[in-house]
């Protein structure tokens, strides 16, 4: 057990390493440095070339690499040329705005994907199985994207019965409870949309391991001895099946993060991801670097997470 | 005797294809109909699209004219027009036409790296196998979208081949992973032992005994991958980092609806794209979710 | 001089384990074994599951790496050379797989099946192969239409057939047969026995016969060997086993040979309960801390086994 995490830690890292280096290479090959954002173009340009070599610019790429990880680990990750204020500051005013909107959607994407799949699993070839199959089928293919600008155009648009953008409405002063209220109110939206659409890969998996289980021997004698039948699911089926989806939650971290850039567009919520793309809009590349790193990193942990929970829960998927 | 003699002498040898994966996967569909019925759609779009491109003139399709700013669909435009004066209906076709082809490009090539470094990977083993697939795990983790999107605002010259390299860059792991898994169930068959005793090469082994048995899979795998390279360069347009906007694709069609005026208001710029998408996606799902029910059913059976 | 020659032949697999995967055992699969094989003669490998009889004959053939010993082919040493496809030995000795269902690649017609080893080594036309194969497929009893066919059309004792016209494609000297009937019906298991024994007098064919059933070895071999945990035990000719099995493991699985007389039962039951009673009370002179057997030593010039030191 303890082996197959510590085997585990280590493979991150790595990951971590590798990671820096894309992000580095990403970070050298985006146009500009660190001096596009702090000088006046009507600097002269002997002074730059001076302080190019001051910064350690020209220094050989390894030195370079190793002057940016030593900084990036200490949270540095240099000025945004366009707020003019250090990235982290600037990601730290967007940060909770995102990880709310995840958080919403990963409870809502389980509130939805459990009861489905119980449903579409134990009743499984009924007409309600049929609708819920039929419902996966359709959120399989959909792409996000389309289907939350259907959401926004019908419940926002149309019936406006929810918000067309923002993260709380105008004027209310934070800590207020109409403030909590209205937040809540314009999350609502885009977390539904999104866990529309990442909670059908969990009801189409826990269909199939419930049907799967049904029919193992441990479930036939629990019945044999005459155990009633909710009793049988929730003693020997949902124990079962229920636990490795609770596991995947790190590895949907991945899928929210591609999720939150899409949602926080459409729905214009100022999070991370829209704060990524205006960034590249405007060239800000300090802050697009820092937070590949950051998303990278997220994903990384997420997988992590759920592979220890996964093989603790479950021998049978630990990593060899 | 006499029989068989004449049998020799008659027949002409003529090399055919192994037991046609085509034909099992195609005798699947056929028995499936939505999945047929998807797969006629889907022919009569492909035809139509490459045909139709043809005729239209694509220039003027794409040149702004100030007076028919944000028409309502007419007898002349029949999908109307938008910001910039420009034939919506033109613009869905040669939209949908670039969508279909980049995905389809983008698949091949991932197609094709994602095969040799599975194959290799998974039938040599090893430390280099292990490596390869501690790299690709790596890379499978990672938010491909941002990264995408990073590198596509990195590239100096920006073209629609750069774009299909960077999505193939990032896109081949999972096909490889999947290839890999299946290679290494396959080597441990005894036909493979039996032809290194028989006195082929690894490479042969590799391509012409082990290869054939990943047919469907690869099939399979191919046409779902197909549907999510169309879904995620359509995304990506619509984000404003995929097709530049004198190429237009699905994706370009739908990112009109960012303005709130036309996403209430003038549903034809946007809707028709959106609606074909979905239906296009719906259609390329149906054949390949039919295709994997095919080949997983065979698979139990053995 | 013996056709083939295995001096020592040992085949250790590695065994991975702790956090970094590092080598943290061997498992030896084969230690130590020597065996001549006359041409013409029919060598039988016997022992239970994981004694390594399969594992020698793979290294033989190269598909096992082999970590000591060698191999001699008519006197030649042929090393790692069939680790290499194009080993001038890999005409001269083939194998036949036991099991007639995976070593058939499902997609391939039964002619390329048969063709492949032909395509390796001969240049040859299409209809000159196609000849070929028809020939071969007449040899072992399949009809000249069976090439545009799919492994999956035919029974387990056909492809069987198949395996062995593909083996004997190249004209072979020595033919590694790796248990070639245990996964058939009892009722076909003897018409390829005997089928495989008219096919080594037609091309005086040399087998090393893989089994662990002693009535099909006894039917088959002029010459055993026993082999119990990666090494031999006795090794003799078919008489010397049969008639005067000399270590405590031969006798006990010579008494578990069912006798279908059921008068003989309960004699029969009476001897093996013997034989188990020696065999336990003997076991730790026979065999050491390991359980593994001693070395051979000679009791006539065809007779060798792992006796203990007397004393």
């Amino acid at each position: 057990m303890w082996k197959t995490i510590l085997r585990r830690l280590l493979i991150m890292i790595p990951q971590i390493i590798l990671l820096s280096v894309l992000v580095f290479i990403l970070a050298k090959s985006l146009p500009g440095d660190a001096l596009t954002g702090m000088l006046d173009p009507s600097v002269d340009p002997s002074m730059l070339q001076e302080q190019r070599e001051k910064l350690g610019l020209n220094n050989p790429w390894h030195i370079q690499y190793w002057d940016w990880i030593t900084k990036a680990v200490q949270g540095d990750f240099g000025q945004s040329f366009r707020f003019k204020m250090p990235v982290m500051d600037l990601i730290g005013q967007r940060i909770n705005n995102t990880i709310w909107l995840s958080l919403v959607t990963l409870v809502l994407t389980y509130l939805i994907a459990i009861p489905l799949g119980i449903i579409s699993g134990r009743y499984h070839d009924t007409w309600g199985d049929r609708i819920i199959t039929g419902y996966t089928y359709l959120g399989f293919a959909a792409p996000l994207f389309i289907f939350a600008l259907l959401m926004l155009w019908i419940f926002g648009f149309h019936f406006q019965m929810f918000p067309t953008g923002g993260s709380v409405a105008p004027g209310l002063a934070p800590g207020t409870f109409d403030y909590m209220v209205s937040k809540i109110y314009h999350l609502l939206l885009p977390a539904l949309s999104m866990a529309l659409i990442t909670t059908v890969s969990t009801v189409q998996y826990l269909r199939s391991e419930i049907i799967d289980i049904k029919q193992k021997d441990f479930v036939l004698l629990a019945r044999a001895k005459g155990a009633s039948e909710s009793r049988v699911y929730t003693h020997h089926i949902l124990r079962n099946s229920l636990l490795p989806i609770a596991a995947f939650f790190g590895f949907e971290i991945t899928g929210l993060i591609g999720g939150t850039v899409f949602i926080e567009y459409i729905f214009s919520y100022p999070g991370m991801g829209q704060l990524f793309l205006n960034s590249i809009l405007i060239r800000d590349f300090s802050v697009v670097t820092a937070l590949v790193l950051l998303y990278g990193i997220a994903s990384i942990l997420g997988s992590l997470i759920s592979d220890i929970i996964l093989g603790i829960v479950d021998p049978r998927i630990r990593i060899k | 005797m006499d029989k068989a003699s004449r049998l020799v002498e008659d027949e002409v040898y003529e090399p055919s294809a192994s037991p046609s994966s085509w034909q099992i996967l195609w005798r699947e569909i056929k028995r499936d109909k939505l999945a047929l019925a998807s797969l006629i759609f889907l022919g009569i779009v492909v035809a139509a699209v490459y045909g139709v491109s043809l005729i239209l003139d694509q220039k003027q399709i794409v040149t702004v004219d100030l007076f028919a700013l944000y028409q309502p669909p007419s007898s002349k435009f029949w999908l109307g027009t938008d910001y910039g004066g420009r034939d919506v209906f033109g613009q869905l076709i040669i939209g949908t036409r670039n969508s279909l082809s980049i995905g389809i490009i983008v698949t091949v090539l991932t197609g094709v790296i994602g095969i040799l470094a599975g194959l290799i990977s998974g039938y040599f083993g090893g430390t280099v196998d292990n490596v390869a697939m501690r790299v690709v795990d790596f890379f499978m983790i990672l938010p491909t979208l941002m990264i995408v999107i990073a590198f596509v605002a990195a590239v100096p010259k920006y073209s629609v081949v750069s774009f299909s390299l960077i999505m193939t860059a990032f896109l081949w792991m999972g096909i490889a992973r999947l290839i890999r898994s299946k290679t290494l169930q396959e080597r441990e068959l005894e036909y493979v032992k039996a032809s290194r005793t028989l006195g082929s090469s690894h490479l042969k082994i590799m391509f012409t005994q082990v290869l054939p048995n990943l047919s469907s899979i690869i099939i399979v795998t191919m046409t779902l991958n197909l549907a999510a390279n169309i879904g995620l360069e359509s995304g990506l347009s619509f984000l404003g980092f995929g097709f530049p906007e004198s190429t237009p694709s699905l994706g370009t069609l739908v990112s009109y609806a960012r303005n709130p005026q036309t996403l209430e208001f003038r549903w034809w710029i946007w809707l028709p794209a959106s609606l074909l998408i979905l239906v296009l996606m719906l259609s390329i799902n149906n054949v390949g979710q039919a295709l994997k029910r095919a080949t997983d059913a065979r698979q139990r059976r053995g | 001089m013996a056709l083939l020659e295995v001096r020592e032949l040992k085949v250790h697999f590695p065994v991975y384990g702790g956090v970094f995967r590092r080598v943290i055992d061997r498992v030896k699969a084969v230690d130590g074994v020597s065996l001549n094989i006359e041409a013409g003669q029919t060598y039988g490998l016997v022992g239970e599951s994981g004694s390594g009889k399969t594992t020698t004959g793979r290294a033989i053939i190269g598909l096992n790496p082999v970590t000591s010993g060698r191999i001699l082919f008519q006197g030649e040493d042929i090393g790692d050379g069939m680790r290499r496809s194009r080993s001038r030995f890999r005409r001269d000795i083939q194998m036949i797989f036991q099991d007639p269902y995976s070593s058939l690649n499902p997609k391939k017609r039964v002619l390329d099946i048969v063709a492949e080893p032909l395509r390796n080594f001969e240049r040859l036309s299409a209809a000159e192969e196609k000849r070929r194969v028809q020939e071969l497929l007449a040899q072992v009893g399949l009809s000249a239409e069976t090439i545009h066919k799919y492994p999956h059309e035919f029974s387990g004792g056909q492809r069987q057939r198949i395996g062995i016209a593909r083996a004997i494609a190249l004209k072979p000297r020595l033919i590694i047969a790796d248990e070639p009937v245990s996964s058939l019906d009892v009722s076909v298991q003897a018409q390829v026995l005997n089928f495989m024994q008219d096919i080594q007098k037609e091309l005086n064919l040399t087998y090393l016969f893989i089994s662990h059933d002693l009535g099909i070895i006894r039917h088959m071999c002029d010459y055993i060997g026993i082999m119990y945990k990666g090494r031999h035990v006795e090794q003799g000719t078919t008489r010397d086993i049969f008639e005067n099995p000399q270590h405590i493991y031969t006798k006990r699985l010579l008494a578990a040979i069912p006798d279908l007389d059921p008068k003989q039962r309960e004699i029969r039951h009476r001897q093996r309960e013997s034989v188990r009673l020696e065999y336990e009370e003997a076991y730790s002179r026979y065999f050491d801390d390991e359980g593994l057997a001693c070395d051979l030593k000679p009791l006539s010039t065809t007779h060798f086994a792992a006796l203990p030191e007397r004393g």
